[in-house]
């Protein structure tokens, strides 16, 4: 039951857990992408305890050798969080382009009021309202009056 | 409140040599039309350029692709209350004298999005012989599954009504969307109409379409062509 090997899962699985949780306490990961891994580490940890755990699940699978259980649990486990990340990013792309594009056509809109309501000489010249970057249209936009 | 004013929606990236030529034709063209370029990140002088032809103009500095511009058009477009809107291309390819034609079925009301067709009644355009065919092939792939009659597709010459705007300046798709964008109106119940336009070979600069873009194009169409049918109809859809 006990050995160097069993000593060293546990002791990375239990790392593993401290780790994600002190990854959350520092704001490094946020509550809700905590979770998978939480879980994830948390089974990790079980299996290291309880060895017959695997043996139970090779046993009623039909596998002969317990590690390839692992192997594969694994195997899914990285398949579902990575598939659950290229969702995460596809909807952050998503939700960046909808946002450039909004404070580009926001950035246009206050140009032309401005340039209708004659202000354009007041603030100066408008070429200088979208110079470059996101920070320089943010400050177009509170200059946006009644924004 | 919907005005009749009409919007040319100019997408454009890296285009500053073919820029002015687009903007002096649709100024003395179209003069009844409201210019608005969208440049999707270039990198050359096409900024520099807008500013100091001082054209009304959206802009952003990295690329995300000609649907988000054309996005970003409708959506100010919409924002604006224009009822229609015109989409050419920044290179030139589109003359502005056929965007009368364009927009006449829209004016007439027997349609929300109108393409102009290169090769609808027998135009003739010089296009490569393999793109000739995969753009062939999915023209009848699309006229196949729409019921209706697609001839070019992949036209970036298009001409949109008040439902087209509402609907894809919320959604419009990204990359090189003009077979989705297709089959998203067609999915949404919106009336697409072709008319046979001339158009001429770029007036400068290259074609953004290299090989493996376009075999990306292909796998992503493929993809869409499989998977919109199966999607609910959007939000804002004809029922």
């Amino acid at each position: 039951m006990t050995g160097p090997v069993q000593f060293i899962a546990v002791l990375v699985s239990a790392a593993l857990l401290l780790l994600v949780l002190e990854l959350v306490r520092r704001r490094a990961l946020s509550e809700e992408y905590s979770l998978i891994w939480i879980s994830f580490s948390l089974v990790l940890l079980a299996l290291a305890l309880r060895r017959d755990l695997l043996h139970a699940v090779a046993g009623w699978l039909g596998v002969h050798y317990p590690p390839a259980v692992l192997l594969l649990a694994l195997l899914l486990v990285v398949f579902v969080a990575s598939l659950h990340f290229s969702v995460i990013v596809s909807r952050q792309r998503r939700q960046i382009e909808r946002l450039v594009e909004e404070v580009a056509v926001l950035s246009t809109e206050v140009r032309g009021l401005r340039e209708a309501a004659g202000t354009a000489v007041a603030h100066g010249s408008t070429d200088h309202d979208e110079t470059s970057g996101v920070a320089a249209r943010a400050s177009t936009e509170r200059d946006a009056p009644g924004a | 409140m919907k005005s009749a004013r009409v919007l040319a929606i100019v997408p454009a990236h890296n285009e500053a040599d073919s820029l002015p030529g687009v903007i002096r034709e649709v100024r003395t063209g179209a003069p009844d039309l409201d210019l608005l370029v969208v440049d999707d990140g270039s990198t050359d002088a096409s900024l520099a350029l807008l500013r100091r032809a001082k054209v009304r103009h959206v802009h952003w500095d990295e690329r995300m692709g000609v649907g988000a511009a054309v996005r970003a058009g409708l959506t100010y477009a919409d924002r604006l209350g224009y009822s229609c809107a015109v989409r050419l291309d920044g290179d030139g390819q589109h003359p502005a004298s056929q965007i009368d034609q364009l927009l006449r079925p829209i004016r007439e009301e027997r349609a929300d999005l109108v393409i102009g067709s290169r090769y609808r009644d027998g135009g003739t355009y010089p296009s490569p012989r393999g793109r000739r065919l995969a753009q062939w092939a999915l023209a009848r792939g699309l006229s196949m599954m729409t019921r209706g009659q697609v001839t070019d597709p992949t036209s970036g010459f298009l001409a949109f009504g008040p439902a087209a705007i509402d609907l894809l300046a919320e959604h419009h798709p990204g990359g090189y969307g003009e077979p989705e964008l297709l089959l998203y109106l067609w999915r949404s119940h919106l009336r697409v109409l072709e008319v046979p336009v001339e158009m001429r070979e770029r007036i400068a600069g290259q074609t953004s379409l290299t090989m493996l873009r376009l075999l990306g194009t292909a796998a992503r169409m493929l993809l869409v062509v499989l998977v919109t049918p199966l999607r609910p109809a959007p939000r804002g859809a004809r029922s």
